[in-house]
């Protein structure tokens, strides 16, 4: 049986029953939520074994077996199509929304509304999964704005703040234009070539790529660059983070702005486009962008005074060394230098999807236990909050990339690949780096320090808090251990699946 | 099996290195007592001093925290494992392609790990001297990277099993290439490097972080009795396995072939044989440099390193990709 369906229609259902189960009790409510995502979990996990163990792309479609109309050689329907990457991300994206609503059981239990609240965070999860899996570009667009809406109002939740009100208005206002670019290169490319489905679009380009096409795709990225967050439009992120619950902003920081723009990105370059068009002209232009995201983002993280502001800098300084492997992987498409860069870019995707949740949900705790995220009033943490203390070493480390931890392998990839192919790109990557560290070293030493009056009474969260951060750490610990193993058994075939179009293709239109 | 046999080398290491690092510290204290028309402390005065810190009890103060306490012992872990990295007269245990960036990543983190004991300790003098140590760190590894790293990519070019690994030093050796260029360019290097040494190890011009007499011992102020005790040993182990480097790149040379050895009386041979060449070393660039030369101020060694060492280590660096080139003879 396929299991594909349930991957959209448990969240769904957890998200539309919750209102009727908050009506029997709110601890039930609280369990629903945690019950629902850790289903959603188990059933991203068998879709990615399966896929991962007999390295074929799953097709589904909605309503019939075939994609294919009656006596027609095109697709008609919906199809969802999932290959490696998909899977991989979805199974990261259940992961840590799983252990953000654990997460949110303690954090969130001073607030009201919450049956709202697990409504939209399992609507956040229904939207990024379905942007994972889906095969249809329209299709794609819905799950977007999904996402994007439910992650506005989440920005918005604690709508008794001003920061949550200011940035949530500030996020919806361009997250809103950014969509509706979105919908117009689709708009352009239906109107080119009447049809939706990704694999049959990506046929019809090959076969007569259009200027209309190229428009429509400057569209489509421009706003899917928006929604990861690169630099010239990455204004709204440093609001949105700290504004928004710590649970959210995690989720935000290590999957929204991953499924919904890092992982599109690559889905309409690789699938849709990539053998139609002059791709290492594109790959430069993606590049240019990684280079301006990870200096911007790195130096700004630098002279933050607010830990979850800096937290949201570093976010987009990340985001610059994925685009920087994505960008090379398509500039240097098919040789081994670009199957490399893009190893190392999945990779880092899902990396940086654990630990950045992890140092979000520290500074949750943190917010939590002693009231205030300025890192001025935050010194000598350590000593009255040891496991969360350790807990930000131990994302802190893997975030700079140091050895034993997770974030080194993934790094490396990059480094490795961006000097072979360029350098100069190998340096701009070095000095991100450098920014990064400075920022990390700092907030290190605001923990250890003396201690400041205001951590005197602070103490370490509850169990509820404190299990998802323990699971973060060794998952970040073990991927840290096992990195060339993983790398050679998960993220290169993924790797090597994105780059090949042609069985996407095939997939959905049949040998 | 192999593994195991590691372990043991590890650990037979890890002694033979404490104990002549120790030793040599007290080799020094006399060579500089004597320099100083002194009579010195007994050569085996470190041994004592351990000792004893090591019976002493350990005052906690107030406003530590866990890392405190964690922070010496993790300093000690580190320069144990970075023994296994280091060459010391054949190459290291687990000498791997591109090994060099570990040992590197572990000296710096010593040092790191050092930092963040004192800011653990929440005094002000540890604080400054933590503050100190820092800026000494990022300042004095760039230098020595860009010139280990020109080494290794040139010896590279003349051929290696494993690139980037401190074991080809014992294969190939920066000399061998012979040209009048290569030897100007290694000689800047060398002068780079002991610059360097003396430096890492904190003496003469760079014992600022420590600065006994201005910040009463910086780092360690807050330290007593077992962790300090720890703290000292692996400073100590650091001075040698630092001196070691140096050693393995510009003197390399082993006796055991000319006396015709093998197997394990070789090995015992060009360990002690490599152990009188870091003494050597250690001599010049640590009790002569000590003896002779007074602490900078914190802004002098920064200009020190950025506007003295590391264009040095460029025009070293230069000179030896330019030699590579062949335009001139």
């Amino acid at each position: 049986m396929n299991v594909l369906p349930f991957l959209i229609i448990i969240p769904l259902f957890g998200a539309f029953s919750m209102p009727l189960v908050k009506l029997i009790s709110e601890k039930l409510r609280d369990i629903w939520a945690v019950i629902i995502s850790a289903v959603t979990l188990g059933v991203a996990t068998d879709v990615f074994y399966t896929i991962w163990k007999t390295n074929q792309i799953v097709v589904y479609t909605l309503g019939a077996t075939t994609p294919l109309g009656k006596g027609v050689g095109f697709p008609i329907r919906i199809v969802w199509e999932v290959d490696l990457l998909g899977a991989l991300i979805a199974v990261t994206i259940a992961f840590v929304s799983l252990l953000a609503i654990i997460y949110s059981l303690e954090y969130m239990k001073h607030d009201t509304g919450l049956d709202k609240y697990y409504t939209l965070i399992l609507i956040l999860e229904l939207g990024m999964l379905g942007i994972v899996i889906t095969g249809d570009i329209f299709n794609f667009y819905v799950f977007l704005e999904i996402m994007s809406i439910a992650s506005y109002a989440l920005v918005a939740f604690r709508n008794d703040t001003w920061e949550g009100i200011e940035a949530g208005i500030k996020y919806m206002f361009v997250g809103s234009l950014a969509s509706s670019f979105i919908l117009l290169g689709i708009a352009l490319l239906y109107g080119q070539y009447g049809t939706l489905t990704m694999a049959y679009l990506s046929q019809y380009i090959t076969r007569e790529p259009t200027f209309v096409s190229k428009v429509a795709l400057a569209f489509i990225l421009g706003g899917l660059l928006f929604k990861s967050g690169a630099v010239p439009v990455h204004m709204w992120l440093a609001d949105a983070h700290p504004a928004a619950p710590s649970s959210i902003s995690a989720m935000l920081s290590g999957l929204v702005i991953k499924a919904g723009g890092v992982y599109a990105i690559a889905r309409i370059l690789f699938s849709i486009y990539s053998i139609s068009l002059n791709i290492k002209a594109i790959g430069w232009i993606v590049i240019f962008f990684a280079c301006l995201t990870l200096i911007v983002g790195n130096a700004m993280a630098v002279v933050q005074t607010d830990m979850k502001r800096l937290f949201a800098f570093s976010s987009v300084g990340q985001i610059g060394y994925i685009l920087l492997g994505i960008g090379i992987g398509i500039a240097a498409y098919g040789t081994k230098v670009g199957d490399v860069a893009l190893a190392g870019a999945i990779y880092h995707t899902v990396n940086h999807a654990i630990m950045k949740a992890l140092l979000f949900l520290v500074a949750g705790a943190v917010l939590h236990q002693v009231g205030t995220k300025n890192l001025n009033e935050l010194s000598g943490l350590a000593r009255r909050m040891p496991l969360t203390s350790f807990a930000f070493l131990v994302g802190a480390a893997a975030i700079i990339g140091l050895p034993p931890l997770n974030g080194f392998a993934s790094k490396w990839l990059i480094y490795e690949s961006s000097a072979l192919y360029n350098p100069f790109l190998a340096a701009i990557a070095i000095l991100g780096t450098a920014f990064c560290t400075a920022a990390y070293i700092r907030v290190l030493f605001t923990f250890f320090g003396k201690e400041s009056e205001k951590v005197k009474a602070a103490k370490d969260p509850g169990k509820a808090m404190v299990i998802p951060m323990i699971l973060l750490i060794i998952a970040v610990i073990i991927m840290g251990l096992l990195p060339w193993q993983i790398n050679d058994t998960i993220m290169l075939p993924t790797a090597k699946m994105l780059e090949e179009s042609g069985k996407y293709v095939l997939a959905v239109l049949g040998g | 099996m192999n593994l195991l046999y590691a372990t043991l080398g590890l650990i037979a290491l890890y002694i033979y290195v404490s104990f002549a690092s120790l030793l040599w510290e007290g080799i020094d204290r006399k060579l500089v007592a004597r320099m100083q028309r002194r009579v010195g402390p007994p050569l085996l005065q470190p041994f004592y001093d351990f000792l004893k810190l090591m019976s002493k009890e350990s005052i906690i103060p107030k406003h530590a925290n866990k890392f405190y306490e964690l922070a010496p012992v993790l300093a000690l872990a580190v320069s144990i494992a970075l023994l296994a990295y280091t060459p010391m007269g054949f190459a290291p245990l687990f000498a791997t392609k591109g090994d060099v960036i570990v040992f590197i990543y572990l000296l710096t983190l010593i040092g790191f790990i050092r930092v963040l004991g004192a800011i653990s300790s929440g005094s002000p003098y540890a604080q400054i001297g933590a503050q100190r140590e820092m800026i000494i760190l990022v300042s004095r590894e760039v230098p020595m990277m860009l010139a280990l790293f020109t080494i290794l990519w040139r010896l590279n070019n003349i051929g290696v099993e494993k690139p980037f690994s401190l074991a080809t030093f014992y294969q190939r050796n920066i000399w061998e290439l012979g040209t009048p260029l290569a030897l100007i360019g290694t000689f800047i290097l060398l002068v780079v490097f002991l610059a360097w040494l003396a430096s890492e190890i904190e003496v003469g011009f760079f014992d600022i972080p420590e600065a006994e007499t201005e910040v009463a011992e910086g780092p360690m102020a807050e330290y007593s009795g077992r962790h300090l005790a720890l703290f000292e040993l692996s400073n100590a182990i650091k001075m040698f396995v630092s001196a070691s480097l140096v050693v393995a790149i510009f003197f390399p040379w082993g006796i055991s072939a000319y006396v015709g050895l093998n197997g394990i009386p070789a090995l015992v041979v060009d360990v002690l044989f490599h152990t009188i060449k870091v003494f050597a070393v250690l001599f010049v660039s640590m009790s002569i440099f000590r003896a002779i030369t007074g602490r900078l101020r914190i802004t002098q060694a920064v200009q020190v390193f950025w506007l003295r060492l590391f264009p040095a280590a460029i025009i070293g660096s230069l000179i030896l990709a330019i030699d590579l080139l062949g335009v001139i003879a």
